[in-house]
């Protein structure tokens, strides 16, 4: 079930920070609250801080644990200021919104209609977990054959809310579950907890995923240096 | 050719080539980061600068091609030019290296607003400048404007933005949230520098100057002879006084977090060990007298009232400093030599009540009302239990320094609890992930005052002409 723009302002402004159908998403910046409030939606604005891709120094980029962090660089586009998306480019952003999602509610984030229409596209893992908190990173594209300017501030994003629907049998069985089977010790992701600026992706070496699987023979490629010996060149 | 035209002209072309580096430099730092508006000021400032000396350069040969007599001229002002840029130069790379991403520019954006309102402060601003030395500095800068107002003469096109003081910023703590509450005493300094060049002076800054006159009147005797002696324990006064009008200058602004951040700091370079804290040097008097007059002026303040149920250690420990005798106070010259206890007392009987009066009156407008701490405290806390960005339901948006108060005190007693909750018992003991929620406490207060600002300006804009404009054509 959509929440409504009703149980969403009541989630928000009727229940403390520490419920956990509390819902956040601050700051709340409008002229009007319709300017971001529509029937089952909020629209989100976009932040000042990017993750630009880099060039690499090889010519693969392989996600694994120590590459990961190489893959961007860090920009800051104050509020006024814009940032020029090439044609056909990606670039991490993030809300301006600090979003806290309660714990029987999912989100999934959308590009804003008239923002779609310029070919800009926001998200391709738009799924939000419950009890997630942060800044939200927007995957951005460029997917038009002209560059495009991005300002800060602007609303880029619709976020939609869903609550989950209860799960009464396991719910019963335990006094210490709540409505949809979680008990108090359920936590929110430690991965991406609480960031206020778009965030990397932090793999796992490819081997540590694989032989939980049971893959145990991962192939991998290695930067090397050769040198000349009297045997001819070598690592 | 003129005699002596080709070696200036070498000379000249050489400056040109330096300065067109320079411009080069600031212009590409520009395109490629982001600065707070103070280093935006100042890059300008010496781009024009550059511009000018390069179009100078070039009518002042050609002239003194024609007319030999000037080469005196040329020659003089080519000296005062390579001199004023080397002290340019040791600036221009600290601030080039200090843009938002390596500094906490919210905190600095705050402090810049902040200084508006300090009584004859409105226009100033503060360049930050990234350093390798752990420790906090104001550059002075009168020289700065003294040699940039020469410069002005013969480049009339570069005028040095008026009142622009210099910070300096460990490298290391750039991002960090915390411990960089410490600038607000360096802009003390900054101000205290300003205050000393204002014309006609302060009254009150006359009254501390009479102040320090008086104590050293009282050391020495009415006309001593020992004129060395006394200019040498002049300047110590005069550095005694300038360290604890700035604690109390930051405190005005900031509350009991600068003092909190203050002894993070001291206790980080080992100045609070028993006997440490009670010494006074020529440069610094001792940390437990900095924080008798802390601990005075936030009593005065209602601070001490306020935040007295969430004592964290820290708290303790300043206080227990403060309330060490002032008999224990000993005064050292360096590492073994004593000074004159006498020139110590003086200075707290005579110079010290004067600073106290010149930083609540050039700070009365400043200062933020304690009673918004106790209504934002209890919301900080909770968000930030349950690792939430500090922030409100209701129409007005909590003060940021408020928020700082609260939030450097949650870090100090509830951050154990925080780390249990999220990341279970064990990790009480873990010191990567304690760093790790450090940092996202400072994080989220920081996202928390650059919230506030951007609601505060909204609301500081509403309601007003322009906002009525803007409607209507919206």
């Amino acid at each position: 079930m959509v929440l409504s723009r009703k149980e969403i302002l009541r989630r928000m402004r009727e229940l403390e920070v520490s419920d956990k159908h509390n819902l956040v998403i601050t700051p709340l910046i409008y002229k009007d609250e319709d300017d971001i409030f529509d029937a089952d939606s909020v629209d989100l604005r976009l932040g000042c801080h990017f993750l630009l891709p880099k060039t690499l120094d090889q010519p693969f980029f392989s996600p694994d644990r120590s590459s990961a962090t190489s893959l961007h660089v860090r920009v800051h586009v104050p509020l006024g200021q814009f940032l020029v998306v090439p044609a056909h480019q990606t670039i991490l952003g993030a809300t301006l919104e600090f979003i806290k999602l309660p714990s029987d509610v999912s989100g999934q984030v959308l590009t804003k209609s008239t923002v779609a229409r310029t070919f800009i596209v926001v998200e391709t893992a738009p799924w939000i977990h419950p009890q997630y908190r942060g800044c939200l990173t927007l995957e951005i594209a460029n997917v038009s054959n002209t560059p495009v300017l991005l300002y800060p501030g602007r609303l880029i994003c619709q976020l939609i809310l869903m609550k989950i629907a209860p799960d009464h049998e396991k719910a019963k069985s335990s006094p210490n579950l709540d409505e949809i089977g979680n008990d108090a010790s359920t936590k929110p992701d430690k991965n991406y907890f609480g960031p206020v600026y778009p965030e990397a992706p932090k793999f796992k070496d490819p081997q540590e995923d694989l032989w939980g699987i049971g893959i145990t023979r991962v192939s991998g490629l290695k930067r090397t240096r050769l040198h000349p010996t009297k045997k001819g060149w070598r690592e | 050719m003129p005699d002596g035209l080709a070696d200036l002209l070498h000379d000249a072309a050489v400056l040109h080539r330096f300065v067109d580096f320079i411009e080069e430099y600031c212009k590409e730092q520009e395109r490629s980061q982001t600065y707070v508006d103070a280093s935006g000021l100042f890059f300008q400032y010496v781009e024009k600068l550059a511009a000018g000396i390069k179009q100078e350069l070039g009518g002042e040969i050609d002239r003194a091609t024609q007319f030999p007599a000037r080469l005196p001229i040329l020659r003089r002002n080519i000296l005062t030019l390579k001199y004023y840029l080397r002290l340019l130069h040791a600036l221009i790379k600290p601030a080039a290296d200090a843009h938002t991403l390596t500094i906490p520019a919210p905190l600095i954006d705050l402090a810049a607003q902040q200084l508006q309102k300090v009584e004859g402060m409105k226009g100033s601003s503060v360049v930050i400048l990234l350093t390798p030395e752990f420790m906090y500095f104001q550059r002075p800068h009168t020289d700065i404007k003294d040699q940039a107002r020469f410069v002005e003469s013969f480049i009339p096109n570069a005028s040095f933005p008026p009142k622009l003081g210099f910070i300096e910023l460990p490298y290391s703590q750039g991002p960090s949230f915390f411990t960089n509450l410490a600038i607000y005493h360096e802009i003390g300094h900054f101000v205290y520098e300003e205050l000393s060049n204002f014309d006609p002076p302060h009254a009150n800054f006359t009254a501390l100057k009479s102040a320090m006159a008086r104590s050293l009147s009282k050391v020495f005797g009415q006309g001593s002879k020992d004129r060395q002696a006394q200019a040498f324990a002049g300047k110590i006064i005069e550095n005694w006084t300038q360290e604890i009008f700035c604690d109390l200058f930051a405190i005005r602004l900031l509350g009991p977090a600068f003092s909190l951040a203050l002894v993070e700091i001291l206790g980080m370079l080992g100045f609070l060990s028993r006997s440490a804290s009670v010494r006074f040097n020529p440069t610094h008097p001792a940390s437990a007298c900095r924080f008798a007059e802390h601990i005075r002026l936030l009593e005065a303040d209602t601070w001490l009232k306020a935040i007295k149920d969430i004592k964290p250690e820290q708290m303790k420990l300043l206080e227990k400093l403060a309330k060490e005798p002032r008999a224990n106070y000993s005064f050292y010259l360096d590492d073994k030599r004593r000074g004159p206890d006498s020139l110590m007392h003086a200075f707290l009987d005579v110079v010290v009540p004067a600073i106290r009066t010149l930083a609540c009156r050039v700070t009365s407008k400043a200062a933020p009302v304690v009673k918004r701490f106790d209504r934002v405290r209890r919301d900080v806390e909770d968000c930030l239990r349950v690792g939430v960005v500090p922030h409100t339901t209701s129409s007005s948006s909590h003060d940021p320094v408020s928020i700082i108060n609260s939030a450097f005190c949650f870090y100090l007693t509830s951050l154990p609890r925080v780390l249990e909750e999220f990341e279970g018992v064990e990790a009480k003991n873990d010191v990567a992930k304690h760093s790790l929620w450090t940092k996202r406490l400072e994080m989220w207060t920081m996202k928390a005052i650059e919230d506030s600002q951007i609601q505060d300006r909204l609301r500081r804009l509403k309601g007003t002409a322009l906002w009525s404009f803007l409607e209507k054509k919206s």
